[in-house]
């Protein structure tokens, strides 16, 4: 059990920068999601701390220790893997039992310990097999029950949920968190989807073009986020970003309509966020404006309207009993203490 | 015309040439094997003689079994020593590997080399007096520098293995580089977070899933050791004595040298049956399915 700490953590390679000086302190037992798109950063700063990828320049400490020139093995780090990383032609104890084995565990411990850990996954009954003769869902467990067989001080994650599919995935999601909550190791958890971010962290920092964009609890990634990138980001469906300008305090987009009232200063560019939930869909003629449905879809849960606002679209979230059709006119009206306000030059939040 | 003749009528070009050039002299071989078969008498090549060139080689030929105790030595050697080196190559030139991979295509050179020009070239380079290794030894370690290397029978087959593993390294590099790049990333990366040293990854990760590949590589370079003429007809012609004589060389002295076509023909086919045993088994790994 350990905090990590990153200081001033740097990754070239050539001209290409991959992490760029960011800094970051993981607490101990806290689990940590880098979330961010393809490229951003997050894996490579995971395999930074795991020592399969040297850094550029910065410290990497593990507890007290600085593990900047530790090969990955004397890091006491346990690593899940997006393709799992199972040795095929080990049987499943064999996989497990690996990290022991290696480590010089007494042959009479090995056999109780990866019993518990098959148990505490639920594939007590496959460890005869090989991992071709196994699932994806099976793997993936498989690739768990090998990092929690020994209680290392970290765990790393990457991505490991992404190959499995949609139903699987939210299943495993809920084992994960349950596992982790039971085990209390620091996790850093690798992913590009934010539902797996927004639904396993304690704490979540954003990444884009391999800098922290913002780092903090899921509730506040969601309701505060710190520049249009992390807005744009979570949510689903993502938040709407509407172009225009605040005049007399109101937004007006870029088309001339006065939208919403707004507490903030005149300015010639602004661009205006708010959820899909954050809009109220009435008949029409009772909301703030009237516009016209361009799609209308039906998730069971809620419907969804597309509508079209002069030259943008903007998603709301309607009841799940309302029923319209293309091109039906609707009124619709904002939440007026959920809209956020970002500099289009900047991108930063203009708080309001 | 039906799908299924065209289908065999396709083949049937290739059957032949493979039946005329490949299956054919097997027979002819195994029938002579039982004749007299002397390129000196008229008629022999008919005349039937049993089991009797057998009987010969197994019973009164110590020069049968000095070539079958060259050429498993030989093959052994050959065998053994180029597997380790590639494999030690292939693991440096691997991508990930610590060498650039332009060196890689250094290292095809020595196997664009015909078996019988490494011969004479190795012959030269070896020779005492005018010799590329003479000259080296006669600064580095003058000692070495008059020593007859092919004049010693010890000397003269290390020489020949020598030789044949220089020229076939490159071949297995390549292909085992080709099998280290097709061993998932992920399970060493696993390995070495999960605690194993460097030593420990190779032998427990790597080098079994390199097993299958492994495995070919070693059919199929025993299938050319077994059968190696060219290198040893050029380089030391079997010498000095019958040090460095494999079976295909003396098979091929006692047929076109001294026209015992049926013995010769006898020996050939002893060789023919381990070499089944090889191709079934190299067939077999790489037509495996899965």
């Amino acid at each position: 059990m350990a905090e990590i700490r990153l200081d001033n953590l740097t990754k070239r390679w050539g001209d290409f920068v991959g992490v760029d000086n960011q800094s970051l302190h993981i607490r101990d037992r806290e689990f940590l999601v880098l979330l961010g798109p393809s490229g951003c950063g997050k894996t490579t700063t995971m395999r930074m701390i795991a020592g399969l990828e040297e850094p550029t320049a910065g410290e990497i400490r593990i507890g007290d220790r600085l593990v900047n020139d530790d090969l990955p093995k004397d890091r006491d780090v346990a690593m899940v893997f997006q393709n799992y990383g199972l040795y095929p032609h080990m049987t499943i104890f064999e996989n497990i039992a690996y990290p022991l084995r290696v480590r010089g565990v007494a042959k009479s411990d090995i056999r109780p310990r990866v019993e518990k850990a098959a148990e505490q996954v639920e594939l007590t009954e496959f460890l005869d097999r090989k991992p071709k003769a196994l699932s994806g869902g099976q793997r993936q467990r498989v690739a768990l029950a090998r990092a929690i067989v020994r209680t290392p001080k970290v765990f790393l994650m990457d991505e490991p949920l992404s190959n499995l599919d949609a139903k699987l995935r939210v299943t495993m999601r809920a084992e994960l968190k349950h596992l982790s909550r039971e085990l209390q190791i620091t996790t850093v958890y690798v992913t590009h989807d934010q539902i797996e971010a927004m639904t396993l962290a304690d704490r979540v920092a954003v990444m884009k073009h391999g800098v922290i964009q913002q780092l903090g609890t899921p509730d506040e990634i969601y309701n505060d986020p710190a520049n249009l990138f992390v807005a744009g980001f979570i949510g689903s469906p993502a938040m709407n970003l509407i172009d225009g300008s605040v005049k007399d305090g109101m937004f007006v987009t870029t088309g001339g309509t006065r939208l919403v009232k707004i507490d903030a200063q005149d300015r010639d560019a602004a661009i205006l966020g708010v959820r899909a939930d954050d809009m109220q869909v009435h008949e029409a003629g009772q909301g703030d404006i009237d516009v016209k449905i361009y799609a209308f879809e039906n998730t069971g849960e809620s419907t969804l309207l597309t509508v079209q606002w002069g030259r943008q679209r903007v998603i709301a979230r309607g009841d799940r009993h309302l029923r319209k059709d293309q091109n039906d006119v609707v009124g619709i009206s904002l939440n007026e203490d959920h809209l956020y306000l970002f500099d289009p030059e900047t991108e930063n939040r203009i708080r309001i | 015309m039906r799908d299924n003749t065209l289908k065999y009528l396709l083949v049937l070009p290739a059957v032949v040439v493979v039946f005329a050039t490949a299956i054919w002299p097997l027979i002819e071989a195994a029938r002579l094997s039982f004749t007299v078969g002397r390129l000196n008498r008229p008629g022999s090549l008919d005349q039937y003689l049993g089991w009797e060139n057998y009987a010969w080689a197994f019973l009164e030929e110590p020069a049968f079994w000095n070539s079958v105790w060259v050429t498993a030595v030989y093959t052994t050697l050959t065998v053994g020593l180029t597997t380790i080196l590639a494999l030690g190559l292939a693991l440096l030139l691997a991508p990930g590997g610590r060498l650039r991979s332009s060196a890689q295509t250094l290292l095809i050179l020595p196997f664009a080399m015909s078996p019988a020009l490494i011969g004479v070239s190795f012959r030269f380079m070896f020779n005492p007096e005018f010799g590329l290794f003479d000259a080296f030894f006669g600064v580095l370690i003058p000692p070495l520098a008059d020593v007859s290397w092919l004049a010693d029978p010890t000397l003269a087959f290390a020489v020949v293995v020598m030789a044949d593993v220089w020229g076939w390294i490159p071949f297995l590099t390549l292909v085992l580089i080709g099998g280290l790049a097709s061993v998932p990333r992920d399970t060493i990366e696993a390995a070495q977070v999960d605690g194993a040293s460097g030593w420990r990854v190779f032998r427990d990760v790597t080098l079994p899933q390199l097993g299958p590949v492994l495995a070919v590589v070693i059919i199929l370079k025993s299938i050319f050791s077994l059968k190696t003429f060219d290198q040893v007809f050029m380089l030391t012609n079997g010498g000095p004595g019958t040090a460095t004589q494999t079976l295909s060389h003396y098979i091929y002295f006692n047929g076109m040298k001294y026209g015992q076509i049926g013995y010769s023909a006898a020996v050939a086919w002893l060789m023919v049956i381990p070499m089944i045993f090889l191709t079934y088994a190299y067939a077999k790994f790489v037509f495996r399915k899965g």
